[in-house]
């Protein structure tokens, strides 16, 4: 990491070896996420298409969304957020037994 | 570790990374984050239970505006990148910039807030109040359970930028802003959910 550069040298490579990262791959992951909200959107919005599909696709769709804005944003995709994995994803196992058990009970 | 690696005197380039306190807050808070989703989606599970029990009430079909929900999720998902601008300008250790990105951040938070408030409102007059039916507590409790945490993170982004006019940028104010961040996005990711499975596939079919 650059951080253990910077050690060596008290500090002066610092400033070189990890300068503050650009704003492009943010600036992506937002128009990524208006179009991934656009076409969930445009789907429901058609209204004329087999309704089990427009549901998975959705779902699939804010999934998508998640995911990107966690990793770019949230800086999931950086080193160093194991325990950011593990609480993260302790807390979404709860919530799929919660809302597949919900869909269960109320489908089947 | 590399706790010290800066020279004395000169703020780190990850301020909010530069001392342990700082670090382990960092992991604390996704800890938080996970017990925070737990909530949020106990809620959507009540949602998606008792959506269909609409009693005497106005349906989902009829209540919900698509273009309402857009100027929200605009809104929203806007104010997350100007969030990430302000964590990037802290990074440069330009606070003017920084604080500048959070005052833009709050008015867009602030501006959903009172879009929520006016679509509450309007709700309530079209016969859809908290207890009207399941269907209506469930939601109110949901979204309304987002707005309250909207409108929380907008009081702890403004208790930060006091505190950041007068105490400056270091490494103990430097870990809130970044916890305020991961906050903000939080909130962000749990509205796509929303707007997905309220809104959106309230208007399926």
């Amino acid at each position: 990491m650059a951080a253990a550069n910077g050690h060596n040298s008290a500090g002066r490579s610092d400033v070189k070896t990890s300068r503050p990262e650009g704003s492009k791959k943010h600036v992506i992951a937002f128009v990524f996420s208006i179009l991934l909200t656009f076409i969930s959107f445009a789907l429901v919005m058609a209204g004329e298409i087999n309704t089990d599909f427009v549901y998975i696709m959705l779902v699939v769709l804010a999934i998508i969304q998640v995911f990107v804005q966690m990793a770019f944003w949230m800086h999931m995709k950086d080193k160093g957020h194991g325990f950011a994995i593990i609480g993260i994803l302790t807390g979404v196992i709860v919530v799929f037994t919660c809302v597949i058990m919900a869909l269960f009970w109320t489908t089947w | 570790m590399s706790s010290h690696s800066h020279v004395e005197g000169q703020l780190p380039h990850e301020p909010e990374r530069a001392t342990l306190e700082g670090r382990n807050k960092i992991t604390g808070f996704w800890l938080f984050l996970g017990g925070e989703t737990v909530l949020f989606g106990t809620l959507f599970a009540a949602y998606l239970t008792l959506r269909g029990q609409i009693m005497d009430g106005p349906t989902p079909d009829h209540l919900f505006s698509f273009l309402l929900v857009a100027i929200a999720t605009a809104l929203l998902l806007t104010s997350s990148l100007t969030s990430v601008f302000a964590l990037q300008s802290m990074h440069r250790h330009d606070v003017k910039a920084l604080l500048g990105w959070l005052i833009v951040t709050v008015i867009l938070g602030a501006a959903f807030l009172g879009l929520e408030i006016y679509e509450f409102n309007h709700y309530v007059h079209e016969g859809h109040k908290f207890s009207t039916s399941a269907f209506s507590t469930s939601f109110y409790t949901l979204v309304g359970f987002h707005g309250a945490h909207v409108a929380f993170g907008l009081l702890w982004a403004i208790l930060i930028m006091l505190q950041l006019k007068n105490r400056g940028l270091n490494t103990t104010t430097a870990p809130k802003v970044y916890l305020f961040g991961m906050y903000w996005h939080f909130i962000d990711v749990v509205w796509v959910f929303i707007f997905t499975v309220v809104y959106l596939m309230g208007r399926v079919g």
